[in-house]
């Protein structure tokens, strides 16, 4: 789809957030630069406590940046919300009990100036023979899928997704997924954070990997593999690794982790070829074997770079 | 305003038939029982009978309970994200509390409708103005306990709270003179409860000051009892919403 607008869907500009919280202030964002084009699909990729949702909610101005400028569509959050051009679908909760489904959708759509109609959301989002049904009534699926009904009132051009999926079984979890797909075939900028690495692999064709507040990672699902340049090499010692012999292989260039089980040492490095040499012929090692860096381990690599670089400021 | 909302949030209440009969059932079956089913209840009172009297209390006793409940769930629900699910809309917070003010208003009139139907029907006796006024009085005088239930619901966060704010407006019921007439050091205590200065006032048009043990209260009690309640339920509850935003 064309794209229409001059300003980007979403422009954040050293974001920071913090908490005040009982005993130390808590830094949930720390300086996020990130710049989101109409039409993308962008899946925020972080563990827990990485800062996902806080920036997603000073996108969606349910919370006000400590400093720093979020803008969406050129406008500051609020004013894009109320024009409907922004919407979401949030994590658990955020849904009345005693409400039947259609009930819910009708009294959102009321607070709209021109809403799509009730019934066709419900419709797109696969709710129609559960309309009748109160929320508490409604698995976890349903529940989501009115979220997400909701989320399509006001046709929004950019969608947000806060972990969409949490709590919905394999095949709940592919059907949303593919009334996703459609969305954002037709055009709709898409950004979901998730902790599933399969999802953010198979949907987003952009990966924004976050941890400890800060993005580690920018870029196409390939790139991100890429610049983890994880490689596991493991292979058996003919005795159980002694803590000299770690000590060694930790010293390694390049090596960023390793790990014993039992007699197997499991290496992960930068440079395998290295790794490979000094165990087959420093220790003696035997069943070596080398494997090239899933998304996961370059999560891993990644997140686990940024905890470090925390401990040593 | 808008219309479709409140409705909705009207069903919502009306159709939540255990919080109704606490609201509505039980002050009406207590004023049958205390007022209209007593010998007592046509001995004359003020500026009309003693069935007026327990009449007038137990509505106000239904309207609390009405208005206690919805400030406390429209807290609760805010919190539990309900208000995140609204901050995704053009939705302002004043409409939204315009609009749960009307629902709290029109769920306290269905107690003071009954129990005034039932009063009518029972022999409550009392000049117009008594009717009128102390109908008024109950209403307006309910939004109070709105703020009460609004400050217990962002306190504690949770509907459990809310329950029990409820509950414990049957032991401020007893102390606000409501169910039975106190005399004594406890009537003294009793005069400073939150909810006595209320229905004092509300039933101000009736008695205008006499009191059952045959004493008699200047209006600025019951109106200075009101405004100092008032004012702390509001001051907590303002601190109370901002705590939450600063956890935000």
């Amino acid at each position: 789809m064309q794209n229409r607008d001059a300003a980007p869907a979403i422009e954040v500009r050293n974001l920071v957030k913090t908490f005040c919280g009982r005993a130390d202030p808590v830094r949930a964002v720390r300086g996020v630069d990130l710049a989101i084009r109409a039409g993308e699909v962008v899946a925020l990729l972080g563990p827990n406590g990485a800062g996902k949702t806080t920036t997603l909610d000073v996108l969606l101005g349910l919370t006000s940046p400590t400093s720093g400028r979020a803008e969406v569509f050129g406008q500051p959050p609020r004013l894009a919300v109320r024009a409907g051009r922004i919407s979401a679908v949030l994590q658990t909760g955020g849904l009345l009990r005693d409400l039947t489904v259609r009930e819910t959708v009708r009294m959102v759509a009321s607070c709209f100036d021109q809403p799509r109609p009730s019934e066709e959301v419900i419709a797109r989002a696969g709710l129609t023979a559960v309309a009748t049904r109160m929320v508490a009534k409604c698995s976890g699926g349903e529940q989501q899928r009115l979220r997400f009904a909701l989320a399509l009132l006001p046709d929004p051009d950019l969608l947000i997704l806060d972990e969409p999926t949490a709590g919905m079984d394999v095949s709940a979890r592919r059907d949303f997924w593919e009334t996703m797909h459609a969305d954002a075939e037709a055009g709709r900028t898409v950004v979901f954070a998730t902790h599933y690495l399969e999802e953010a692999d198979s949907f987003a064709r952009r990966i924004v990997l976050m941890a400890d507040g800060s993005v580690v990672a920018d870029g196409s699902t390939a790139e991100i593999r890429a610049k983890a340049t994880g490689r596991t090499v493991s292979a058996d010692l003919p005795v159980v690794a002694c803590a000299e012999a770690v000590d060694r292989l930790r010293k390694l260039p390049g090596v960023a982790d390793v790990e014993v089980r039992g007699r197997r040492v499991v290496v992960r490095s930068g440079d395998s070829d290295v790794v490979a040499r000094a165990l087959l012929v420093e220790h003696e090692a035997t069943d070596l074997e080398v494997v090239s860096g899933s998304l996961e381990s370059a999560f891993v690599a990644l997140t686990m770079a940024a905890g470090a670089k925390e401990v040593q400021p | 305003m808008n219309g479709t909302f409140t409705a909705l949030e009207l069903r919502r209440v009306l159709r939540d038939y255990v919080s109704m009969f606490f609201i509505a059932v039980l002050p009406g079956f207590f004023y049958l029982i205390f007022g209209a089913a007593q010998t007592y209840g046509s001995e004359d009172a003020g500026n009309g009978n003693v069935a007026m009297y327990i009449m007038i209390s137990m509505a106000a006793y239904g309207a609390v309970t009405a208005t206690t409940g919805i400030g406390g769930m429209a807290a609760v629900e805010r919190m539990q994200g309900w208000g995140r699910q609204l901050g995704l809309t053009p939705l302002r917070d004043g409409s939204y509390v315009a609009m749960k003010a009307v629902v709290a208003l029109v769920i306290a009139a269905v107690p003071v409708g009954l129990i005034y139907l039932l009063g009518l029907a029972t022999g409550a006796a009392g000049t117009a103005a008594v009717w009128g006024l102390s109908a008024v009085l109950v209403l307006v005088g309910a939004a109070v306990f709105a703020v009460y239930g609004l400050a217990v619901g962002l306190a504690f966060r949770t509907e459990a709270s809310v329950s029990a704010a409820s509950g414990l407006l049957v032991i401020m019921a007893f102390l606000g003179n409501i169910f039975i007439p106190l005399s004594g050091t406890l009537l003294t205590i009793a005069k400073f409860t939150p909810l006595y200065g209320y229905v004092a006032l509300a039933r101000f048009p009736l008695t205008e000051g006499g009191t059952p043990t045959g004493g008699q209260e200047p209006l600025w009690h019951a109106v200075a009892n009101v405004a100092v309640w008032a004012t702390i339920f509001v001051v907590v509850a303002t601190a109370l919403v901002r705590r939450g935003r600063q956890r935000q």
